[in-house]
């Protein structure tokens, strides 16, 4: 008998249907992957097993654990349950331990709440947990607090608290996607280690296929509340029946068409020279000076008109300080940017500011939501000594460069879906024509198939108009599929820059070396999968 | 924690410092002469000269300053000139009332406060936070001063469980000075209390959204533990912000309850001290309010830093 059995469960919050009919099972010491899309029910489903829905959710259906029947059981019998028969851990790990209490109290509460031990015996599990989730007592005390640790440690927490009394089945709900890819190799790493040692079922939701074909056993594809495709990784990947499956397949491994001849010009737009950022350091005396933090240690590089240059680097190596003096939103403090051999700066010439324009992750915290899109793609204009006459006829035109409808200039920001917002804010880069667009972490925050549709227009925008791009990411794979060089940063320094096919079939660097081979790949995990079913 | 609280220290010594320069400023120099305008119009230049001789007009001005300023250390204010006692002598009377009262107003309506507004905030829509909601509506509502003379009405005249006003001073016992002050306190606390127990309701709803909370009830929580052991230390930091502001406000500006139960306070000195021209007076209780509300920002700093360890800085 399985462990975890979910048949005909169905979900409804108030009269709209969230899930219909989600058949899944899960069985001790075996890992599921769910897949999905924002808004395909993933994420309820696993409440839906949990219970810990929103108010005014009803369940149908069964969620069997152990064949014990969880959606008739009560409140309290559900307490008693999760934390020590079924554990989860969630995506934020930057918001999902509490600020004020120490790391050590939080995990000995998932031991102290069920029961059975006292308050010593409680911190001796807690230590004992953060020991196997490889949080040594010596750097991690038990009375560290979160704000002390960095991401990947505190889902490290997560996980401990989640696992502290050994339960039957762990869910996790895309536990690695705030992270960087070698964060992820590591924590995938841990959570594998986990399920051998307690023969514990493991659910993992994740929207990246990539992630699922390296760990999964067997795998469930969700779309619109509805599981499309379900089975055992290998054969789903290898005969896809579903058009949907087939399409989220194709869009996470795309690799836009560019057009033939398409020719790099050696005239730089971007020139960019032993440029150094420091920040004021933290003051550890009245009388000596702080030392500063440099987060940007004399970089150098130019982008050519037409070139697509990508920046590849983890969080805190000093990309989006680069970022933003290049944009000449910060001075430097050595070294020099130049656009068009003139100089970049805080004050600069606003004619020359219309020249670089910027496109960033969040595609709606970047718009004021009481302006209609008319005045968000328009904004730009201000930087021009005399606005241009036919404004709408522009902001028609640039959005129809990014496939929107001129109609939708009408339009406030929230009637459009993240794509569409993405498709508006790059109008908006757009609209000034300008020769350098600045992507920051511009496709990150959407799904693969929205994704692969923004990067075809990236590609298509840059061949037609010209534009060459600084696109920045954490996201190595996508960095491939749209960049003619890539420039890798580590520690405020770019540690290795090549055309982006060499960089990533011949890493020469050995930090460029660990990334790569911390990026999930499809075709390579399943070819590994293959070897291991022949011997 | 010892940096906190030392860095918080030297903030408190420049604000007070920053405070003394603007009070005197105010007071002494914008007026023109602080002699001529208090004695008004028809005096003669004799009894102008005289007062400002008395008041040390004719030093320079930051000698002036300092004379002030190092009294106030000493506890040494001058003397008012409408009373002709010594300002220190009118405070300390004085200070024996209002800062009792207002932390009997305080302590009420925090004890009011916190359970009204967890309740609220833990049955969200139920009956009894609309209830709630509603009742500290009117509380706000209600001019503190009209409340005053019904609780007068109810608790003096009829059922004459209190006397209507008056302070019997401290001689007469503890429970005699803090009976005479209970009425007063409850007109106070009432308007703080219902702003208070709003503020606790919804930052502690709030906080029972964070994701923290949705960890803690994974591990088997039930909502009552979330909310008593995860929720409610993250959602005091706002609440005590209103706390302390409260407090100031309790002390100082309790004048129109202490005119209502003729309570001989600090609100009504200085009240005096402004209808009578007796800048004497003004300046140096408005002075002591300043630091009183100073002391009570350095006390909620400090209740922040024991609530939120994010704030205490980084170990190393």
């Amino acid at each position: 008998m399985s462990l975890l059995k979910v048949k005909d469960l169905s979900l409804k919050i108030g009269d709209s249907k969230i899930l219909s009919d989600i058949d899944l099972e899960v069985d001790k010491g075996e890992i599921l992957g769910v897949i999905g899309e924002s808004g395909s029910g993933k994420s309820m489903t696993a409440l839906s097993i949990m219970q810990l829905l929103p108010e005014g959710a009803r369940t149908a259906g069964s969620v069997q654990l152990d064949g014990a029947e969880l959606l008739e059981k009560s409140e309290a019998d559900m307490c008693a349950l999760r934390g020590n028969d079924m554990g989860m851990i969630f995506q934020e790990p930057m918001s999902a331990l509490n600020p004020v209490k120490t790391i050590g109290e939080q995990v000995a509460e998932t031991a102290l709440v069920h029961g059975g031990v006292s308050r010593a015996e409680a911190g001796e599990i807690a230590r004992q947990t953060l020991d196997r989730v490889e949080l040594p007592a010596s750097q991690f005390p038990l009375t560290r607090y979160p704000h002390e640790l960095s991401g990947g440690q505190r889902q490290r927490v997560v996980i401990a608290m989640a696992i502290a009394l050994r339960p039957r089945l762990l869910i996790a709900d895309e536990p690695t996607t705030a992270l960087d890819v070698t964060t992820q190799a590591q924590i995938l790493t841990l959570l594998r280690r986990l399920v051998e040692e307690d023969g514990m079922g493991l659910m993992l939701i994740t929207h990246d296929l990539a992630v699922v074909a390296d760990m999964a056993d067997h795998i469930a594809i969700m779309q619109k509340g509805v599981v499309v495709e379900a089975g055992e990784t290998l054969s789903v990947f290898r005969h896809m029946r579903h058009p949907y499956s087939k399409a989220l397949f194709e869009a996470s491994s795309h690799q836009p068409k560019r057009a033939p001849g398409r020719e790099v010009k050696k005239d730089n737009v971007l020139k960019v020279s032993g440029v150094v950022r420091d920040y004021p350091g933290q003051r550890i005396s009245l009388f000596k000076k702080p030392k500063p933090f440099r987060a940007v240690d004399g970089v150098s590089f130019a982008i050519s008109k037409r070139e697509n240059v990508g920046l590849v680097g983890e969080s805190g190596c000093g990309k989006s300080t680069l970022t933003r003096a290049i944009l000449g939103l910060e001075a430097v403090q050595g070294g020099k940017i130049e656009l068009f051999d003139r100089p970049v700066m805080p004050g600069m010439a606003s004619a020359l500011r219309a020249g670089v324009q910027v496109v960033f992750q969040d595609p709606y915290g970047s718009f004021n939501p009481r302006w209609k899109v008319e005045r968000l793609v328009a904004e730009p204009f201000h930087l021009l000594a005399t606005p241009p006459a036919d404004r709408r006829a522009r902001v028609a035109e640039a959005l129809k460069d990014v496939g929107m409808e001129p109609a939708d200039m009408d339009k406030y920001i929230h009637e459009f879906s993240g794509g569409q917002r993405q498709r508006i804010a790059i109008a908006r880069a757009l609209v000034l024509r300008p020769d350098l667009i600045v992507l920051d972490e511009a496709v990150s925050a959407l799904d693969v198939s929205i994704r692969a549709q923004i990067l075809d227009l990236l590609a298509e925008l840059s061949d037609r108009l010209g534009l060459s791009y600084l696109f920045i990411s954490h996201d190595l794979s996508v960095v491939r599929a749209i960049t003619d060089r890539v420039l890798v940063m580590k520690q405020g320094k770019i540690v290795e820059e090549g055309k982006s096919e060499e960089v990533f079939n011949n890493p020469q660097h050995p930090y460029t070396k660990e990334l790569i081979g911390a990026t999930p790949i499809i075709e390579t995990a399943l070819r590994m999968r293959e070897e291991r079913q022949i011997t | 924690m010892a940096i906190f609280i030392g860095k918080r220290l030297i903030s408190l010594v420049l604000s007070l410092i920053a405070a003394s320069l603007v009070v005197f400023f105010v007071i002494e120099v914008i007026p023109g002469d602080p002699a001529s305008f208090m004695l008004g119009l028809n005096a003669s230049p004799e009894t102008v000269e005289a007062l400002r001789q008395q008041m040390g007009l004719n030093l320079p001005l930051w000698e002036r300053y300092f004379n002030w300023a190092g009294g106030l250390l000493r506890w040494e204010f001058g003397t008012s000139y409408t009373y002709k006692v010594p300002v220190s002598d009118l405070v300390s009377d004085r200070i024996w009332i209002s800062l009792p009262l207002a932390l009997y107003a305080l302590a009420l309506s925090t004890l009011i406060a916190f359970p009204v507004g967890i309740l609220a905030a833990s049955k969200r829509n139920s009956p009894a936070d609309v209830g709630i909601m509603g009742a500290t509506q009117l509380g706000i509502a209600v001019p503190n001063f009209w409340f005053a003379m019904l609780l007068v009405l109810a608790f003096a005249i009829s059922l004459r469980w209190f006397s209507a006003g008056g302070f019997p001073g401290w001689e007469e016992g503890f429970f005699a000075g803090m009976k005479a002050l209970t009425l007063p306190a409850i007109a106070l606390a009432l308007p703080q209390a219902s702003i208070l127990a709003r503020v606790m309701r919804s930052s502690l709803l709030d906080t029972l959204s964070e994701d923290y909370i949705r960890t803690a009830r994974a591990k088997g929580l039930s909502r009552k533990q979330t909310l008593w052991r995860h929720a409610l230390r993250n959602a005091l930091i706002p609440v005590l912000t209103i706390i302390g502001l409260q407090f100031s406000f309790l002390l100082a500006g309790a004048i129109i309850i202490e005119n209502v139960f003729f309570l001989p306070g600090l609100g009504r000195l200085v009240f005096q001290g402004i209808t009578q021209r007796d800048l004497i007076v003004v300046k140096s209780v408005v002075m002591l309010l300043v630091f009183a509300v100073i002391v009570v920002t350095f006390v909620v700093d400090i209740a922040y830093g024991i609530a939120d360890p994010r704030l205490r800085g980084q170990r190393r």
